[in-house]
């Protein structure tokens, strides 16, 4: 799958026009960040504080108008990572067991911990997915530059932005050539001959970083990428960032004051 | 404009595994004037290249860039007077977009806000490129044609007084080297242009350099040297097309 990186576009939704995509890339990185953290970091069990958190995502999907479709997609896609690790929080000790098998058990504990870890994980996912959706991986990476993220590693998500397809695409001729000299044979010998592609791919990267490294020097680079002027936000971006704090306050807030 | 933008003294150089990648080169060139260097590959072409622009720096001998000497201190001045243009520009195209790339020199310099746009757009423009239509785009998107222009918008916006090109129309089709062939002779810029291609070479270069196994074998008329067979093929090179094209009309034959 991830040899299709290349024709797949990421930004799908960023040409749109809606009250999300008013805002400057700053601020819709900012707002996400906020809520990511708040969603993450909230202790298990807290479901009020996330069905809070639920109407801000919602929200953002809506008037983003992002393509539901698409997103739901690659929430799933995603999901079935996630899926992998999550299946170890289920069988956990602790609480009343309800399922035992051999040394498998399912206990409420386990469940109470699942379910916490899934809502937790689902909403990061529909919101990272959506600043992805609309806003094209420049406009991040700038965003982020402006957000005083250390520029030698914003050069580097650049560069891995730039190249990923280039080394894709070099990889498919690499597959094209050993088929057209029938590279079919056992399996065992199909994979003796990828692991090697993967070998001379390594080099090859290493020989187009120093090429590219060449390039850059020549252009007067000395060690630190260049700023440039991004757009400045204004009181509608303001608005935005209040009201995701005040919606991360008052999720925690509830607990706060109910339970305590 | 300098007199005397490049002058190379004894210049050696060998690699790390003992190849003697250069032996002995002086050159000189002069402002404003095109020279084409050619030569079989791996005789030290791309090597002399990167000696221009303070990549390599010089073993032994010497080099000045205008009237820079090749220091690491004057290496800024030198990296904005002449520009280098890579063989493969995906090499060259490192920004995610094109605007980005144009700008990367530029940047580099110091230049900001409205000047900054300016000498971006006026690039692009000397390479037919339209700012608007392609600033945003994606480098991974361009054709290979496209992506050399952009290639040598981004070295053009610098304003440098040479330019230097390795093998400047590879991988181009007969049009987009045709459009490349116009530019570069359009340009009031002293050019150094390595290349296979000995056809560029006769239409742009009235100077030729030969370079076989790391030294200047000819240095002279890129006619006389483009008409002689026989000190090409001693060098490994062939005459260009426009040179042992059949005539259809006897009045064209050559005179025996």
């Amino acid at each position: 799958m991830l040899l299709h990186i290349g024709a797949f576009h990421l930004d799908v939704d960023s040409q749109q026009i809606s009250p999300w995509h008013c805002l400057v890339p700053k601020t819709r990185v900012l707002c996400t960040l906020l809520l990511l953290f708040a969603i993450a970091l909230t202790p298990n069990g807290r479901w009020w504080t996330w069905a809070i958190y639920a109407v801000g995502v919602g929200a953002i999907v809506l008037s983003s108008r992002a393509t539901l479709s698409v997103l739901f997609k690659r929430v799933a896609v995603e999901s079935v990572f996630i899926g992998v690790v999550l299946l170890g929080t289920l069988f956990r000790g602790g609480g009343a067991v309800l399922w035992q098998w051999g040394w498998l058990q399912v206990t409420t504990e386990g469940l109470w911990v699942l379910g916490s870890v899934t809502i937790k994980a689902l909403l990061s996912l529909l919101l990272a997915n959506v600043l992805v959706l609309t806003t094209s991986v420049p406009e991040l990476l700038q965003a982020l530059t402006v957000l005083r993220m250390p520029p030698l590693l914003v050069a580097i998500l650049a560069s891995m932005y730039r190249y990923i397809a280039v080394l894709v695409g070099e990889f498919q001729s690499m597959q094209r050539a050993a088929l057209s000299r029938n590279l079919m044979g056992s399996q065992r010998w199909q994979r003796l001959v990828i692991g090697n592609m993967f070998g001379s791919l390594f080099i090859r990267t290493v020989e187009r970083g120093e090429r590219v490294h060449q390039a850059m020097l020549s252009r007067g680079y000395e060690g630190l990428q260049p700023t440039i002027t991004s757009p400045v936000g204004n009181q509608r971006d303001v608005v935005a960032l209040t009201l995701t704090a005040v919606l991360t306050l008052l999720g925690q807030s509830i607990y706060l004051f109910s339970v305590v | 404009m300098h007199h005397n933008p490049i002058d190379i003294r004894h210049l050696n150089y060998v690699y790390p595994d003992g190849t003697q990648a250069l032996k002995e080169i002086n050159l000189s060139i002069k402002a404003t004037e095109r020279v084409a260097l050619i030569g079989a590959n791996g005789s030290g072409k791309s090597t002399l290249l990167l000696h221009f622009n303070g990549l390599l720096i010089p073993q032994t001998g010497s080099i000045v860039v205008g009237e820079l000497d090749m220091q690491p201190q004057n290496l800024k001045a030198i990296r904005n007077f002449v520009g280098l243009v890579f063989q493969n520009p995906d090499d060259q195209l490192f920004m995610p977009t094109v605007w980005e790339d144009v700008t990367f020199g530029p940047l580099n310099q110091g230049l900001k806000g409205h000047e900054l746009e300016h000498r971006a757009a006026k690039a692009m423009k000397a390479v037919s490129l339209d700012p608007n239509q392609y600033g945003s785009r994606n480098a991974n998107h361009l054709s290979g044609g496209e992506k050399k222009r952009v290639a040598i918008a981004g070295v053009l916006a610098m304003q440098p007084q040479v330019l230097i090109l390795d093998e400047p129309s590879a991988q181009l089709d007969p049009r987009c080297r045709r459009e490349l062939i116009h530019l570069l002779d359009s340009l009031p810029l002293t050019q150094l242009i390595a290349t296979h291609d000995l056809d560029l070479a006769l239409e742009l270069c009235d100077r030729t350099v030969v370079l076989s196994r790391g030294s200047i074998v000819f240095d002279g008329s890129t006619e006389r040297i483009l008409g002689d067979s026989q000190l090409l093929d001693q060098y490994a090179l062939e005459l260009p097309l426009s040179y042992s094209r059949p005539y259809c009309q006897l009045e064209h034959a050559p005179a025996a």
